[in-house]
């Protein structure tokens, strides 16, 4: 298969990449790993005349922990770089974990989180984890710069809120509180290259490792247009005691979140009975992760 | 608009001109002649197409040869060693891991860029390695075979053999 044409960019500042962006309008995409745009763009899908490659900005492809509080990933941290990061696999699993399942390999050797953002489909794997995260998405255009929620940024399958002239620079994540726990679980068919047929990210917060539960997140990818936050599922367990018990209660809260449909992945039904099944999993997976919590290194 | 790239394959370094639309596995098949480089889907299913950029095993399918400009591939024709093959080569003779051989390959550079980060991996850390690459014949089981084997002689058979 073969690229149409186009003229490519290689801007060296994140200035000149704006103003790029800016000048040439909707006639240019912005090329991180490629993983989804090359596709698109053999598929015949995207046919930009402009392709600006991010490659040679300095600083979107490094991971800055800041002093313990929070931490920044550049939008072109690849998912083998968050997947082996040892500070994300501590204190912010479910992104870590993730990033472990997308793809294969040599997809993850390419494939970015901002890209996987922007591209924004239904069932992929760093939405979910992002969301239970609570991350704030850096967006910068020639003119203006804005930070949103990652919880406000996904409108329908492939759509955010993203303007055509606005690059996404950054994803920042607050540390969550002591005695905190995360996980994520990705359901396909096979165990690699497989978009999912339902994926759940949790985190859960404990006053203390015997402690009722303080804060708990969960969201859930693959069952509507959009990844969701379950909502109901999570007030359900908020100020309760933790139990096998409570968070079977919550799967089954969580199935009402989710509008799932039928295609060649597998039914309604199936995937209904899979949420309820693997958020309760992925809640006491995150639940021993809460208990064994360690102080800051 | 042609852009000079500058690159390293295989240890030798290179200059050409090329459109920005053309992916490094075009480049490398009808460019450079290494047709050693497979062309399976072009949409980073297959893993035919699997060379090492700067030391990571990447779809050359989904890479611009643009974007390798500066940057070092590595191909299967740079595998071997004084006329010699490499001893990944030598273990997917050996266990029979080749039938038609379209996936090798790329197998063997995944299998490569494996081994050279973890010398000693187990049967999970190699079937995670290779589970970007399909194959049509084998069955996978001689190819898991051969990389455990080309794990033993290349750490050497003295020592820490398990
Ligand atoms: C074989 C295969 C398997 C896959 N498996 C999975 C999987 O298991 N799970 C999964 O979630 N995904 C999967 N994907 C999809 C893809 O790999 C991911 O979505 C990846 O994270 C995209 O990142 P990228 O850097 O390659 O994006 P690109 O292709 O470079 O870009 C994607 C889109 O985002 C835009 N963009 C990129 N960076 C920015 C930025 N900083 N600011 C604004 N816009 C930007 C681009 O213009 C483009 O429209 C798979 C893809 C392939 C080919
Ligand atoms: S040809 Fe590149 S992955 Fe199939
Ligand atoms: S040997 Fe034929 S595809 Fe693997």
């Amino acid at each position: 298969m073969l690229l149409p044409k186009f003229e490519y960019h290689e801007p060296s500042t994140l200035q000149e990449a704006l103003k790029l962006l800016s000048d040439l309008g909707g006639n240019a995409k912005l090329l991180a790993g490629g993983t989804d745009l090359l596709v698109r763009m053999k598929r015949k899908i995207d046919k930009p005349s402009h392709v600006i490659s991010l490659a040679r900005i300095p600083g979107l492809d490094e991971i800055v922990p800041r002093n313990g509080h929070s931490v920044t990933i550049g939008s072109a941290v690849s998912a083998a770089k968050l997947a082996g990061h040892e500070l994300l696999s501590d204190r912010f699993t479910p992104l870590a974990m993730a990033a472990g399942r997308l793809g294969a390999p040599m997809i993850r050797n390419r494939a970015t989180i901002g890209g996987n953002l922007v591209n924004a489909r239904p069932a992929a794997d760093l939405p979910p984890a992002c969301m239970v995260l609570d991350a704030t998405l850096k967006l910068k255009s020639a003119s203006r710069e804005r930070e949103v929620l990652v919880n406000e940024f996904f409108r329908g399958p492939g759509e955010t809120i993203i303007e055509q002239d606005e690059l996404l620079v950054s994803i920042d994540i607050n540390t969550p509180a002591p005695w905190s726990g995360g996980s994520y679980i990705k359901l396909g068919a096979r165990k690699t290259l497989e978009i999912s047929m339902v994926n759940v990210a949790v985190m859960l917060t404990l006053q203390s490792p015997d402690g009722s539960i303080t804060d708990a997140k969960i969201a859930l990818g693959a069952v509507a247009p959009t990844p969701v936050r379950a909502l109901l599922a999570e007030k359900q367990l908020i100020g309760a005691t933790p139990s096998e018990a409570l968070f079977e209660k919550a799967g089954q809260v969580g199935v009402g979140t989710c509008s799932p449909i039928t295609d060649h992945r597998g039914t309604m039904e199936y995937r209904c009975m899979m949420i309820e099944v693997l958020t309760k999993r992925c809640l006491m997976q995150a639940f021993e992760r809460a208990k064994s919590w360690r102080p800051g290194r | 608009m042609k852009r000079i790239i500058q690159m390293t394959v295989n240890g030798e370094p290179v200059e050409l001109a090329i459109e920005p639309n053309r992916t490094l596995l075009q480049v490398l098949r009808e460019d450079l002649e290494l047709t050693g480089t497979k062309h399976g889907c072009g949409l980073g299913d297959c893993g035919a197409c699997t060379v090492i950029l700067d030391g990571a095993p990447v779809n050359s399918c989904l890479v611009l040869a643009v974007q390798a400009n500066g940057r070092e591939v590595l191909t299967i024709e740079g595998l071997e060693e004084n006329g010699d093959l490499h001893p990944i080569q030598k273990a997917f003779v050996e266990k029979g891991a080749i039938q038609c051989g379209f996936c090798t390959s790329g197998m063997i550079l995944s299998a490569k860029a494996l081994l050279d980060h973890n010398p000693r991996p187990s049967e999970i850390d190699i079937r995670t390695a290779i589970s970007g690459n399909l194959c049509r014949c084998t069955g996978y089981q001689k190819i898991v075979e051969a990389i455990q084997a080309a794990s033993e002689t290349m750490a050497g058979s003295g020592g820490d053999a398990r």
